[in-house]
């Protein structure tokens, strides 16, 4: 147990391990534990300082988008610097993690979570805690806890609600059966449709990290066994019982089926594919190869475009106002539309013209 | 036939001669009242104020034999001259007031209403029934947008004299009106139209009445709620909120998503129907 400079602070978990249900054994299980938290937005953020600061061995963080000033106000983990160096949030929280607790091994990968990544990020963990903002990350999140044997810990904000429960392998029915796998137009309520409280997020997030450090300590019993729906405005409470699995279905029934997940991702194409990001006047747009961001920033420099540069990403201002955030893995956020076929235009006009000149 | 009977009506048939050509009209209502029809109007937009006496005087004597009501559209004069029960009035025709001023106090005045504004004014200015669609587009009146079941819904909720939800309902879509909060459906070019009106008359008030299971009181999200819907997938329906996520606790347990269409509801139920929140 030691510090950047190889300090020995025995007393630093004093406060936890006092605490009679986790104790030095408890300790010792976080010591040794694994997290995986998908999305480092205000959930994310939240729930990696917790985990990080209660001294969790592993903590993996992933996260596809980077830090605006809009981001700020609840965001815990980035402040204003990191918003001027457009840093991507994954690598912002793990400067400032590596910073809280040295001793923890922070692993940040600026990635999007699909088919084809989720099973190896979720591999070895213990949990997954949920950062994310979308149904669609949630429900593949669940479906690859379910196959793994892993607690998934869902939690969600807008406005002054939220709302989280603890979906266990074994014991509770998965996320697709309690919601529904089907698409709906204008989804749900989201922190950029109706705002959010930066308070909300925390008291959401403080569930979500209770119910991790109970799980992670073993102490299982202690677990809260309902979904739990909140709105610190009007401060209503409402808890309901979680049910169990049902019979059928291939993740959470009695009778799993044989997954063919792997096929799934064998299959999943190195074709364009997009993303609309809820509410936000952004378009994901997925290439399907690494993009080489030195060629494209003097490209991009050469079109006219206005530049911001870091390790991790390329930031292009276009002369038509939208703006292109490139990075490694072939993913480039089309800010300024909603419009996912003209986000794809301009992919195509501004980043695979450059592929065919090489 | 006393003005007390009118409110048990379920199944309204309305004319449309060009449905089906080469028949008259008077022996196809005949063929929907052998059905059980229980209302019939006369709706001719196109003949002559002679023609739509002649038809009216005709349709007069054979409701009267079959002992169901009879309603003309616009034309309170022939309604007074042929002995109808009442007048079916659109909402560009006279105003209610005058239609009253005109029939006396004893005859039917219905309205066709497209939105829940005009249906509380309506109700207001002494209406007996309202008209309540088109739910679903339909020929019989091209070119006016549908209004979809969730005004149905909202009818339910906050009209209080008859309504009867009209246009596009078909044997295919019927059950989803009632799940709406219908009590009474009126079918124009399904039953007219049909090869056996009877028959189709018959097909209808089945599904009506299997509609018809027992009225049951639940609390919805705190409030006390009538409601006729059998399982949750259906109160969902009602609600208005099919194509929203949510989240639905009943008797203090979860119900999964997939449960919702074969969990069924019993008086005394206690639902909360929440919309999954999705920020983070």
């Amino acid at each position: 147990m030691a510090n950047t400079e190889g300090t020995v602070w025995s007393d630093r978990y004093s406060r936890q391990t006092r605490f009679a249900p986790i104790g030095e054994k408890g300790q010792r299980k976080l010591a040794d534990a694994c997290v995986l938290i998908v999305g480092v937005g205000a959930l994310g953020a939240s729930l990696a300082q917790h985990m990080v600061r209660a001294g969790v061995g592993e903590v993996r963080l992933v996260d596809r988008d980077f830090v605006e000033p809009s981001n700020l106000q609840r965001q815990m983990l980035f402040d204003e610097a990191d918003a001027l160096a457009v840093l991507p949030k994954a690598v912002a929280a793990a400067n400032k993690l590596r910073g809280i607790n040295s001793e923890v091994n922070v692993i940040a990968s600026v990635a999007d979570v699909s088919r084809t990544n989720v099973e190896e990020l979720a591999s070895g963990a213990q949990l997954v805690l949920d950062g994310t903002d979308n149904a669609s990350t949630r429900l593949l999140l669940s479906d690859v806890c379910f196959r793994q044997g892993i607690p998934f810990i869902y939690g969600g904000v807008a406005g002054a609600g939220g709302m989280s429960a603890t979906l266990i392998p074994g014991e509770t029915g998965c996320l697709r059966c309690l919601i529904g796998a089907e698409q709906s137009e204008n989804e749900v309520d989201t922190c950029d449709t109706v705002g959010v409280l930066a308070s909300t997020v925390e008291f959401i997030a403080s569930l979500q990290a209770a119910e991790a450090i109970k799980w992670l300590t073993g102490n299982h019993a202690a677990m809260r066994q309902t979904w739990l729906s909140v709105d610190l405005w009007s401060f209503r409470l409402r808890e309901s019982a979680m049910p169990q699995g049902i019979g059928n279905c291939s993740y959470c029934g009695q009778e799993h089926a044989e997954s063919d997940s792997a096929e799934e991702a064998n299959r999943e194409s190195e074709e364009l594919g997009f993303t609309v990001l809820c509410g936000r006047d952004t378009v994901q747009v997925t290439l399907g190869k690494p993009l080489d961001l030195d060629r494209l920033e003097k490209w991009l420099g050469g079109q006219g475009c206005m530049i911001t540069v870091n390790r991790y990403l390329v930031r292009a201002k276009l002369p038509s106002g939208e703006q292109l955030v490139l990075f490694p893995d072939g993913r480039v956020l089309v800010q300024g539309t909603s419009d996912s076929d003209y986000a794809v235009r301009l992919c195509k006009a501004y980043v695979l013209e450059l592929k065919q000149l090489i | 036939m006393g003005r007390e009977a009118w409110n048990d009506f379920r199944l309204y048939v309305i004319t449309a001669e060009s449905n089906h050509p080469g028949k008259s009209v008077v022996d196809v209502i005949e063929q929907t009242l052998i059905g059980g029809a229980q209302i019939v109007q006369l709706r001719n937009k196109t003949g002559s104020r002679d023609e739509v006496l002649e038809q009216a005087k005709a349709l007069r004597e054979l409701t009267r034999k079959y002992k169901v009501p009879f309603i003309i559209n616009d034309y309170p004069d022939i309604v007074l001259e042929t002995d109808a029960d009442g007048v079916h009035l659109g909402q560009e025709d006279m105003p209610i007031a005058e239609a009253r001023r005109l029939l006396g106090p004893y005859r039917m005045i219905g309205i066709s209403t497209h939105n829940l504004q005009q249906a509380l004014a309506a109700e207001r200015d002494g209406a007996d029934y309202i008209g309540v669609g088109p739910v679903f587009p339909t020929d019989t009146k091209p070119g006016r947008a549908a209004v979809t079941t969730s005004y149905v819904t909202e009818a339910a909720r906050h009209v209080t004299i008859p309504f009867v939800a009209i246009g596009g309902i078909t044997l295919g879509n019927v059950d989803l009106v009632l799940a709406a909060g219908a009590n009474r459906i009126c079918s124009v070019s399904a039953i007219v139209g049909s090869h056996d009106p009877a028959a189709m008359c018959r097909s209808f008030l089945r599904r009506l009445e299997a509609g018809a299971e027992e009225s049951k009181t639940v609390v919805m999200n705190g409030r006390e709620e009538h409601t006729r819907a059998r399982t949750v997938e259906q109160l969902v329906i009602q609600a208005g909120q099919q194509n929203k996520k949510l989240v639905i606790e009943l008797n203090g347990i979860i119900v999964q998503r997939a449960l919702w269409a074969e969990t069924e509801l019993k008086s005394g139920d206690s639902i909360e129907l929440v919309h999954f929140v999705g920020g983070g």
